[in-house]
């Protein structure tokens, strides 16, 4: 009962005020989740492309139920210990607020109402969302420049809409604009042929031209026209709970920026090729325990559920129906924006 | 002398009930050809897309998309998750048997041999004790599964039937409650179900399921399927309560003062006399409320449970069958016809049963 008023009272106050203070000193949900020995994630009320879909069995996949089964295991040893709770986009806020679940991932966007006002505190971000631009291929574009004055179909009154709007704009590329009702009438418009591109996130645009009659008659373009800095939300005041998620990402990333795989791992731990690797897979002491986990949690996720390359090709990328072009979700070292924090 | 005169025979055979019904002036005659020429293009249109250009297999899938056929191959391809939702899928047999017995407790509760005051609290409480058994698990081998996996047609039928079974008392409470002769409960009966009848059922669904753990201790939390459940019998109750009350002041007055003067207890007034005929006299409005209820739980999908509609919209938003969204809705809406149009054959033959001996 009190923690329940508790957790009215900071929800409320964190509304309100922003306040940081009471609630992390009694246990905190890292502890909930040990002792409940289950962690509870978000799902989707349904299937979103490649990020938490429902397979014909039922099981859940994706994206962000990956990164769910990466944290379960970094936390409690297997990625079955990560429960999936089917969660719609209007719910996932007061779930969260109200314990239903530990964390969303859930392709949440960093935006600061929800950082300030929500009373949330968001990870470094693990996704980069991107929006991109889809062409025809027989008209050989390769960047957005190249379809100066063509027709771009868009879905009318979206975010799309504008967002393409503002990029023209501001790069100075005229295009004519031919507006849709209804997704379905955009396809169709599209594989008619009456479109030389359409705008859109990337999952989105990847299935439309996986569904195309024939998806090699559509590329998707480079150039990303705006982006989204997805990360993964906790409760204000989890403090331990956000340190493991940032070093689960990092341990992540870092495994990919040292070519260890979940196939290799186990080499990579016998003979470590740096001092970094070492530490990493617990071979010196330290990862897990300044956590407050077991020194092999890192070992574990990859070996589990991979690095993040492999995650990403997995779910949305080269091996996924989705072929979403890795782009901004590389390592700093291929062009992209993700990079590991030091790990000393 | 007297000349009876016989009236004219009314013609018989096919020939003649169709010129009587259809071609009998010649304005008539044009409609019956346009409208029959239209039903047969719209039937033939219909078959060749359902049936004839299908296309059944997912051995298929590849030329789906690109006829004029329905690709009724994401039915076999998906057509468990649809059924079931998130239920484990080597368990669905007991998502399937629990199903069977709801809709057999249903069937049997709709036998009037079984209205009475101790079978039918006792049928449902079997019928539900055994659905919730046996898709929970937990004992004798069964493994446990948590009313978060529930989903597809058993939990819309459970939530259907639920809210039905536990809204139906809660009902006739709310209505005797508000024809009371004490001013405070009838007062504050009446203001009760005005203030839930002005919220929406979404925002009812809602706080239930997400604001009441912020509000009450951990021990009367409940489930959240449960408190689901709870909330959407109120909402259910509330209606019902004011076409309960409709019939019960259908009822003559002089009846229960005759009632009142044979020094009939007031229990025995209410279920022999006035309760059998209120709920009588108001049979359409009853089925009417029942059927928009079962419509209406596709609403939980917001508060995230994959009954058969959400279910239906797993199964498309996969990428995989994006473009099959109209075989999917299809399927979804005959699941649905099938409940909603027996629901109204029985409330149309249980009508037809009463009027016997009252004409």
């Amino acid at each position: 009962m009190l923690n329940k008023l508790m957790k009215l009272a900071t929800a409320a106050s964190l509304a309100f005020a922003g306040a940081t203070s009471a609630q992390a000193q009694d246990e905190g949900v890292l502890g909930e989740i040990k002792a409940r020995d289950s962690l509870l994630c978000t799902g989707h009320n349904g299937s979103y492309l490649g990020f938490a879909e429902v397979d014909a069995q039922g099981e859940w996949q994706g994206f962000d139920i990956e990164m769910c089964r990466a944290l379960a295991t970094a936390i409690l040893g297997s990625p079955d210990k990560a429960q999936i709770i089917p969660i719609s986009w209007a719910q996932r806020f007061p779930a969260i607020q109200s314990g239903d679940i530990d964390v969303i991932i859930k392709v949440t966007g960093w935006t600061m109402t929800r950082d300030t006002e929500l009373g949330l505190q968001y990870s470094r971000p693990y996704f980069i969302g991107p929006f991109y631009v889809m062409s025809r291929s027989d008209l050989g574009a390769e960047s957005i420049s190249d379809l100066e004055g063509g027709v771009f179909c868009v879905n009318a009154g979206t975010t799309v809409e504008r967002v393409l709007a503002d990029y023209m704009e501001t790069n100075g590329i005229e295009y004519q604009p031919l507006a849709f009702e209804k997704g379905e009438e955009l396809r169709a418009a599209l594989y008619a042929g009456r479109c030389d591109a359409i705008a859109g996130f990337g999952p989105f645009l990847s299935s439309t031209r996986v569904n195309a009659p024939n998806p090699d008659d559509f590329t998707i373009i480079g150039d990303v026209i705006k982006l989204e800095p997805e990360g993964i939300v906790v409760r204000q005041g989890e403090d331990d709970f956000l340190d493991v998620i940032n070093w689960m990402v990092t341990a992540l990333l870092l495994a990919e920026e040292n070519g260890i795989t979940s196939e290799n791992v186990d080499e990579m731990k016998a003979n470590p090729p740096s001092a970094t690797v070492e530490r990493l897979l617990g071979v010196t002491p330290g990862v897990g325990t300044r956590l407050g986990l077991q020194d092999d949690w890192a070992y574990n996720v990859i070996k589990t559920v991979g690095n993040y390359g492999q995650i990403y090709d997995r779910t949305v990328g080269d091996d996924s129906r989705y072929k979403l072009p890795r782009g901004l979700n590389n390592l700093w070292n291929n062009g992209g924006l993700l990079y590991p924090l030091v790990l000393d | 002398m007297s000349t009876s005169v016989v009236p004219p025979l009314p013609k018989q055979g096919f020939g003649n009930w169709l010129k009587k019904h259809f071609f009998s002036t010649w304005l008539n005659s044009v409609f019956t050809v346009i409208f029959g020429a239209v039903l047969i293009w719209m039937c033939i249109k219909l078959s060749n897309w359902a049936i004839l250009d299908a296309i059944w297999s997912v051995d298929n899938k590849e030329h789906c998309g690109h006829g004029a056929g329905a690709c009724w191959a994401v039915i076999q391809d998906r057509g468990r998750l649809i059924m079931f939702g998130l239920y484990p899928y080597e368990e669905q047999w007991r998502s399937t048997l629990a199903c069977l017995i709801v809709i057999l407790t249903i069937g049997l509760s709709c036998l009037p041999s079984f209205w009475s005051i101790k079978k039918l609290p006792a049928l449902w409480v079997i019928g539900f004790g055994t659905f919730v058994l046996l898709m929970r698990g937990g004992f004798a081998g069964l493994p446990l599964v948590t009313s978060e996996q529930w989903g597809g047609l058993s939990l819309t039928i459970f939530i259907f039937s639920a809210v039905f079974v536990l809204g139906m008392p809660l009902a006739v409470v709310f209505a005797l409650a508000r024809r009371s002769s004490l001013p405070v409960i009838a007062k504050g009966t009446g203001l009760f179900i005005d203030l839930v009848r002005s919220l929406p059922l979404l925002t009812i669904l809602f706080a239930a399921a997400v604001v009441v753990p912020l509000l009450v201790p951990d021990w009367l939390e409940g489930n959240k399927l449960g408190r689901v459940v709870v909330a959407f019998a109120v909402f259910f109750a509330v209606y019902q309560a004011e076409i309960i009350r409709a019939g019960l002041q259908s009822t003559s007055q002089g009846q229960e003062e005759a009632a009142a003067a044979l020094g009939m207890p007031y229990w025995s007034l209410v279920v022999d006399i006035l309760l059998p005929q209120a709920f009588r006299n108001t049979l359409p409005s009853t089925i009417n409320q029942a059927v928009i209820t079962f419509k209406e739980t596709s609403i939980v999908t917001i508060i995230g449970f994959f009954e058969v509609m959400a279910s239906g919209n797993a199964a498309i938003g996969g990428g995989e069958w994006t473009e099959q969204f109209v075989e999917v809705y299809v399927f979804l809406a005959l699941v649905y016809f099938v409940f909603v149009f027996g629901l109204s054959r029985y409330g149309a033959w249980l009508e037809n049963r009463m009027r016997v001996g009252h004409a």
